[in-house]
């Protein structure tokens, strides 16, 4: 009897956590409230694809298996990746022959070819996966994203401005209500931004439709649709879940790192003693 | 006879000649709308640009410039773009071995006129010291005159390079506090959620995020545009800030020239005063570097323009080539 209380206990418990819609905080004009500092769990960022750990983000070919490249071997575990269930819908991301041969190409260059190794801007979606929090600053006039990764910042306007008018890293973002997800289409984008560490790769005809749904106080589901023709041969998704610090925690930090790679970019060219 | 309809008519006559109009004869104070969180609202993005600059240019005796002399800097101003863009006759070509120039005044945005506060045009931002000067004290200058000697002539490692050339905040002192505007990106966001209020400042992407009725986080958390807390003060937005990174203690653009000692304490006052104006308003308290306080005040105009993408770090080749460019001299 006691075993069967404690099934029909945990059975409430789940059912009322999960699957369930529970009441989510309201913000400006009764729609949900997104604000607050959020952050992934995944490592989605290392490889938006399923992946085993392994022993670094390049490795070379080793005398019985492959080895971390020389120039991050130094870092030991701290270097290595671990491992993840892939963030896409479907399991894998829909490359065209070309394209596909391009981003393994780019994964064995890692070191050399991943924006972030040189802190550069993430653009979207891998602002959002990165493994640093952001922070929503959302009211009736206004959704603004701050990323504390290399300080990004994006403004998602609320109505449509039409064409992007330059190329960006973060691209041109505008969004509307659709029932209770705010969704967010993107483009514009220049072409330079990767998705993950992995070498997964998009062009400049990168179009990124996003969708947050506040699940209850802590929790949003985030999705983002990616579109580009001249990479992948159909429109794919991913999905994540995002957490809402608290406390103490819900304060985003400051990670300018452009000053970590000076020495790694112009260190070349410093003056002799 | 006078209907229901016509008496109506009558005492909203009456009341308007009566009591409003005196009102907005004498200025009635401009109510602010607030925030769905019921917070006085500073949202949308607003513009420092403006021909006034932090110190008084000895051209001007008193803070306020009379309409002549605002005319003249403003015609001035005219002369000078219209000669850097056009210094070339049609079809003529710059000489072989001149110089081309830099920018020209397309990519700048330094304002076309005075700025003016309650009517009347201003001669420099500073209020206080009454001479519009900056109080410096020299011997804290003197001090890190070698720093900046090297900032502007040697190129041995970038990080002896200003701040904005290495492209991790904006020129001079344009993120602030205080927030001063310089030759170009002079723009500014702001954004309101419960708890913060969040200026992005163009140059260099920054969201200077003020967390509202908080603590100063630990004095070894030096952040760059230092920690700002602020608080309500009916409709002012008041901000403190302390705790300011070291490497951004010299402050250069060509419009100003200032030092933010590490321990220095800086108070800003933002009150919306109209639906397209903000008053900032801001103290420097820095024993280190000045004989005595200094205040400023300047107005932040609405802006209908976007706010495009300041990317500078990813195509900082300017960096590479003034080391480069060093390094190659030396051999020669």
């Amino acid at each position: 009897m006691r075993t069967l209380n404690t099934f029909i206990a945990t059975f409430i418990f789940c059912f009322s956590s999960y699957g369930v819609s529970e009441e989510v905080p309201k913000g400006p004009n009764g729609k949900p409230d997104l604000n607050g500092v959020w952050q992934v769990l995944n490592t989605a960022n290392y490889d938006l694809e399923a992946h085993p750990a392994r022993a670094a983000m390049q490795l070379v070919e080793g005398p019985v298996v492959p080895v971390p490249h020389p120039d991050i071997l130094a870092l030991g575990a701290v270097g290595s990746v671990p491992a993840g269930l892939s963030a896409v819908v479907g399991g894998k991301i829909p490359y065209t022959k070309k394209a596909l041969k391009q981003r393994d190409e780019n994964k064995n260059n890692w070191l050399e070819r991943d924006p972030e190794i040189k802190c550069y801007l993430p653009g979207v979606p891998r602002a959002t996966y990165m493994p640093y929090p952001f922070q929503i600053f959302h009211s009736e006039s206004s959704f603004f994203i701050a990323y504390e990764y290399a300080g990004a910042t994006r403004n998602i306007y609320l109505k449509d401005p039409g064409e992007p008018p330059v190329d960006s890293w973060m691209g041109q973002s505008w969004g509307q209500w659709e029932e209770d997800s705010f969704v967010v289409e993107t483009k514009g984008f220049n072409g330079q931004t990767w998705l993950d560490r992995s070498g997964n790769f998009h062009s400049d005809q990168l179009k990124v439709t996003e969708k947050y749904t506040l699940m209850n106080e802590h929790t949003m589901q985030y999705e983002a649709t990616i579109e580009d023709s001249e990479i992948f041969t159909r429109p794919w998704t991913i999905q994540m879940m995002l957490y809402k610090k608290v406390g103490r925690d819900a304060e985003l930090q400051q990670f300018k790192c452009v000053e970590f790679v000076e020495e790694l970019i112009y260190g070349q060219w410093r003056a002799k003693d | 006879m006078v209907n229901g309809e016509q008496k109506t008519s009558l005492m909203k006559f009456l009341f308007i000649t009566m009591i409003g109009l005196p009102l907005v004869l004498l200025g009635a104070e401009y109510e602010t709308p607030k925030t769905w969180f019921g917070d006085p609202d500073l949202q949308g993005t607003w513009t420092n640009a403006s021909l006034t600059t932090l110190e008084r240019p000895d051209e001007y005796k008193s803070l306020i410039v009379n309409e002549r002399d605002a005319l003249i800097a403003k015609r001035m101003t005219k002369e000078f773009v219209d000669a850097q863009d056009n210094y070339l006759e049609p079809g003529e070509t710059p000489k072989a071995g001149a110089d081309v120039g830099g920018y020209n005044t397309a990519w700048m945005d330094f304002g076309t006129e005075l700025f003016k506060i309650n009517g009347d045009y201003r001669s420099s931002i500073i209020t206080y010291p009454e001479d519009g000067k900056l109080p410096r004290r020299w011997i804290g200058w003197g001090k890190e005159a070698i720093a900046i000697a090297r900032m502007f002539r040697q190129a041995d490692h970038p990080e002896l390079r200003s701040l904005g050339e290495r492209c991790i905040v904006g020129f001079g002192s344009s993120g602030g506090p205080p927030m001063l505007n310089v030759l170009y990106n002079n723009n500014y966001q702001i954004v309101q959620s419960p708890g913060y209020v969040m200026i992005m400042v163009e140059m260099n992407h920054d969201a200077r995020i003020i967390r509202l009725n908080s603590e100063f986080n630990p004095d070894n958390m030096r952040r760059w545009l230092g920690d700002s807390i602020g608080f309500w003060e009916g409709n002012t937005l008041v901000v403190k800030t302390k705790n300011h990174h070291p490497q951004q203690k010299f402050r250069a653009a060509i419009r100003h020239q200032i030092l933010i000692s590490e321990g220095a304490e800086i108070t800003e006052k933002f009150t919306r005063v109209g639906k397209n104006e903000i008053l900032y308003q801001f103290e420097v308290n820095d024993d280190e570097a000045y004989k005595d306080v200094w205040k400023g005040e300047m107005p932040l105009r609405a802006s209908q323009e976007k706010i495009y993408e300041y990317a500078c770090h990813e195509g900082n080749y300017a960096m590479a080539n003034i080391l480069a460019g060093a390094r190659a001299e030396e051999e020669q």
